[in-house]
């Protein structure tokens, strides 16, 4: 009796599953890196959605509108996805530089450079944007009493001129999206210090407002951090400044590279 | 054997004819006769009455049954407050960045059910005209238009632009695909909750016919709150951008437009809320208040919130156990007086709402005055001195140390200083002798010196603590009795968090009359007061402040300083707090802060005050003790201490133990719509750049 009860339910079961997802796992891989048109640096970020992010979307799926893919760039401003299908593909970035896909006010596109491309085995690909600021370390941070005090140098990565040319179209453009309106000193106890990972005991915020900071554009900009870092630790600094324009709705800070620093 | 298999293969045969014969005949497809259908419903007022109840059950009302948290239908763990800044809450406390854990799914989802029976009812409705008068027949559609306005009021602000199904969508007569409905900018969004309002409003009759409905005075009330809203992310709003699929702008207002429309809303803000001001049908609960009577004052107050015969009611949730009660008392009661299932203490309220009240001596800054000119503590003979005149209303909405409540004094102490104090008490958050308020200083009182006995206290340790509920220090007085280190309602610390672990503890809407042993989840029946009178006043002279700076006309040809002055007149003192020094202190933009000050202190732990930080957009911004939200901010305390040596109390203020982070990002003032509703739906955008 028990068999037939089995073969039974197994019966009504099997029904209803006679589809398998038999669909071939992701292995093709997408890396590349996102650097500034100037200089050919890599843009230096955040790792986050306060950072760069690569959104990708399959254009060769047709059975529904495509889906955001989302992930975030590597601090140092290089991405890799090892985990995509094989397929036709839109990439865009978007961080702090000036957007490559730029819309007006009703919504229509002026002007596209995400990218659109096959991606099967290793796809590489590089973005040239123009970063809004550039950090740059001078000298090397020292420390005392711990307190750990770091020169940066914050210039612009796109001129005021550039800036307007490519921003006024997107509509309702007004001048103060250029002011710089904070500097920032990073601490965390992991190299990833950023936005999104940084210890609000040690860590200095300073904030320029209105053009206040168009005076110490280019001139160096002495830090030094809060509280007392315990002494035989080690912490990583990184400066990140930003102004006053959100590209996705986010105003995201451009970075220089994170240091390590021991507390004597 | 092989008779015994072609049995089962005979079985299979029967079993598989009938799987294959259930759907061919359709004698199946009769009217029910034992099911209640609309012409039943819409036959007579009884009828309506059922078909009411079920759209009342469904209403996105913020009550007892609402958190940030969980968002609507969930009675778990509420406590209104802990996401606005007034309070913290072990379980509870951080800034509403998405709906959270809702169990029972995002508002998106829920929403278009009871939008669904709303636009049912438009639609079907006249054609049973003919069984009602024509006053019942106006309500019926009033309440339909409220139902959707409500409905698309409370998308909207969550949301932005929300798709505006305005009709009966024919499913399943129609195929899915065609009934797709994307969604409309948030300025059209915003256009139709007015204008369902207006219908409710032209509609509705002048009272409600059962307890419970709406009428005309409800739907202008909530007509002033969503055009308040609306007007507010006009002119605040920064974000906003164009949906993948439609290119519809989804969130935001267009540049071009959005000055105007911001004008528009506060201008019908304003007119709802006078409308309801000039009827003369409410006003203030002054049923116990006395000029002049501060204990008189506060115990109006607090009896406001339990007087079902209130004038300043305009509309309330009631609740009714066993049908339909909730817990607010359960998670909300003092840990001294906590009931059976445990829950205590949920909502504590901050330092800093605490020190928006006037009767309190404060520093320069605002900041409480706690320390004396020499930087050592001011010591009191009762811990229930430093409030002594402070203004009755806050006493109405928080319980401090050495308060009566439930005929029981509220034992409140972080723990016993047991030092000398000669020369004074000086500030106890110091570690190795550095003193830290700042938030490198140390989390909790164990970590001090006074505590851990080195610095200054090296051989001598000074402070006693209690580490929660049941494992305390005991310290013996100099009169030979003992005291726990610690207070019946804590604070003990970050060990146990349900304790006043901010030095507070909540008392607006706790009933004062229910027994102990009957705090229990799903026990509690006092009403929810939705909208009253006194945020109508607030309205009203929130609306016409924003007139005033947006160089507007008075729409009906009051004067707006006058309506501003009345309104924050009427409330300070029925609050028994300080008035205003005159007219001049409500013009500009510093006026409107007085203004958005007062809604702050009248309207906490009533499920509008986060709401108001988000449409001022002012939660990622404001600057909260030396950082914003966006960057993650912290809330403070008071903690009362005890010097054994003195006999004397003294309190120190600081960064609250539990260090509850609120973190919001811009973005986030529009929650994400959920992502199987995108992906499923080819024209349903998700929020710009998410």
């Amino acid at each position: 009796m028990k068999t037939i009860l089995y073969n039974i339910i197994s019966l009504i079961i099997l029904s209803g599953c006679a589809k398998i997802d038999n669909y071939a796992e992701p292995g093709e891989t997408l890396k590349g890196t996102v650097v500034d048109a100037a200089t050919g640096d890599p843009v230096l970020t955040d790792q986050g959605s306060e950072g760069t992010r690569i959104r990708m979307r399959e254009l060769s799926w047709t059975a529904s509108a495509p889906e955001n893919l989302d992930f975030f760039c590597m601090k140092e401003g290089i991405f890799q996805n090892t985990k995509v299908f094989k397929g036709h593909y839109n990439v865009r970035v978007d961080g702090a530089f000036i957007p490559i896909v730029r819309v007006d006010t009703n919504g229509d596109t002026l002007v596209d450079e995400s990218k659109t491309l096959d991606i099967s085995g290793v796809t590489e690909l590089e973005f040239k944007v123009q970063p809004f600021l550039k950090l740059e370390w001078q000298g090397t941070p020292t420390v005392e009493n711990g307190k750990v005090t770091a020169t940066v140098v914050v210039t612009r990565g796109v001129s005021p001129e550039d800036f307007k040319t490519k921003i006024e179209p997107m509509g309702n453009y007004s001048d103060d999206f250029l002011n710089v309106t904070d500097v920032r000193l990073f601490v965390s106890q992991v190299p990833y210090v950023g936005y999104r990972e940084w210890d609000n005991r040690y860590t200095t915020i300073i904030e320029y407002p209105g053009d206040s900071f168009e005076a110490h554009l280019g001139e160096p900009i002495t830090i030094t951090t809060q509280g007392t870092i315990p002494s035989g630790r080690t912490v990583f600094i990184r400066a990140a400044a930003r102004i006053n324009y959100a590209t996705e709705n986010i105003k995201r800070h451009n970075y220089n590279e994170a240091l390590r620093v021991d507390i004597p | 054997m092989i008779i015994m298999k072609s049995k089962y293969y005979f079985l299979y045969i029967i079993l598989g004819l009938c799987f294959a014969n259930i759907s061919c005949k359709k004698y199946l497809d009769v009217p029910p006769v034992n099911i209640v259908n609309e012409g039943d419903l819409f036959s007579n007022s009884k009828g309506m009455q059922l078909y009411l109840s079920r759209m009342y059950s469904q209403m996105p009302f913020e009550d007892f049954k609402y958190s940030p948290a969980r968002q609507f239908f969930d009675d778990w763990l509420v406590t209104p407050g802990t996401n606005e800044g007034s309070s913290l809450g072990r379980d509870a406390g951080e800034a509403m960045t998405s709906e959270g854990w809702a169990r029972n799914g995002a508002y998106w989802v829920r929403a278009f059910n009871l939008l669904r029976d709303a636009n049912n009812l438009l639609e079907k409705l006249p054609s049973y005209k003919a069984n009602f008068s024509d006053e019942e027949y106006n309500h019926y559609i009033g309440e339909a238009y409220f139902t959707r306005a409500m409905v698309f009021y409370a998308l909207a602000k969550r949301y932005g632009g929300i798709p505006l199904v305005t009709s009966l969508l024919q499913y399943p007569e129609k195929d899915a695909a065609q009934l797709e409905v994307p969604r409309a900018t948030e300025e059209e969004t915003w256009d139709q909750v007015l204008a369902d309002y207006d219908m409710a409003i032209a509609n509705l009759n002048e009272a409600s016919p059962v307890k419970g409905y709406a009428n005309k005075y409800v739907a202008l009330g909530f007509k002033s709150e969503a055009m308040l809203f609306a007007g507010s992310v006009a002119k605040y709003n920064r974000i906003t951008g164009f949906g993948q699929k439609t290119g519809v702008r989804v969130i935001g207002f267009d540049p071009a437009t959005a000055t105007a429309a911001s004008k528009k809303y506060f201008s019908e803000a304003y007119k709802a809320a006078n409308t309801i001001i000039k009827s003369g049908k409410y006003s203030l609960y002054k049923k116990k208040w006395s000029a002049g009577d501060k204990e008189a004052q506060y115990q109006n107050m607090v009896d406001m919130f339990f007087d079902a015969s209130s004038p300043e009611n305009i509309y309330t949730k009631d609740y009714k156990w066993p049908d339909l009660a909730h817990g607010y008392d359960s998670y909300n009661i003092p840990r001294q007086l906590m009931g059976g299932n445990g829950y205590s203490a949920g909502n504590c309220p901050t330092l800093d709402f605490v020190e928006l009240f006037d009767g309190i001596a404060k520093n320069p800054d605002g900041t409480i005055k706690v320390l004396d000119n020499n930087g050592k503590y001011l010591l009191f003979d009762k811990p229930t001195d430093i409030f002594a005149d402070a203004e009755p209303r806050l006493r109405a909405n928080v319980i401090f140390a050495g308060d009566v409540f439930k005929g029981a004094v509220m034992d409140v102490r972080r723990g016993i200083y047991t030092g000398s104090v000669a020369g004074g008490i000086a500030p106890l958050r110091v570690v190795n002798g550095a003193t830290n308020y700042t938030i490198g200083g140390p989390q909790t009182y164990n970590q001090t010196d006074a505590y851990t006995a080195t610095g200054a206290f090296a051989g001598h340790k000074s402070l006693f603590l209690s580490q929660n509920g049941t494992t305390h220090e005991v310290v013996t007085l100099p009169d030979g009795t003992k005291m726990n280190g610690g207070g019946l309602n804590g604070p003990f610390g970050t060990s146990d968090l349900t304790a006043a672990f901010t030095g507070f503890m909540v008392r607006k809407w706790l009933d004062p009359n229910l027994p102990q042993e009957l705090v229990l989840e799903g026990r509690s029946e006092q009403s929810f007061i939705l909208m009253r009178y006194a945020e109508i006043l607030l309205n009203a002279a929130e609306a016409a402040s924003e007139l005033a700076l947006a160089g507007a006309a008075s729409p009906d040809g009051d004067d707006l300083q006058q309506v501003m002055y009345d309104a924050i007149t009427n409330i300070r003192e029925r609050a028994g707090a300080d008035p205003l020094t005159g007219m001049s202190e409500l013009a500009g933009e510093q006026g409107l802060q007085v203004i958005r000050r007062e809604r702050r202190k009248e309207l906490g732990f009533e499920n509008k005050i986060l709401w108001d930080i988000r449409r001022w957009r002012t939660q990622h911004s404001d600057m909260l003790n030396g950082f914003t939200q966006s960057d993650g901010a912290y809330y403070r305390g008071l903690y009362p201490f005890y010097s054994s040596v003195a006999d004397k109390w003294f309190f120190d203020a600081g960064f609250e133990e539990a260090r509850k982070r609120f973190r919001i990002t811009e973005q986030e003032y529009y929650f994400m719509i959920p992502g199987d509703e995108v992906t499923k739906s080819p024209v349903i955008d998700q929020q710009p750049g998410r």
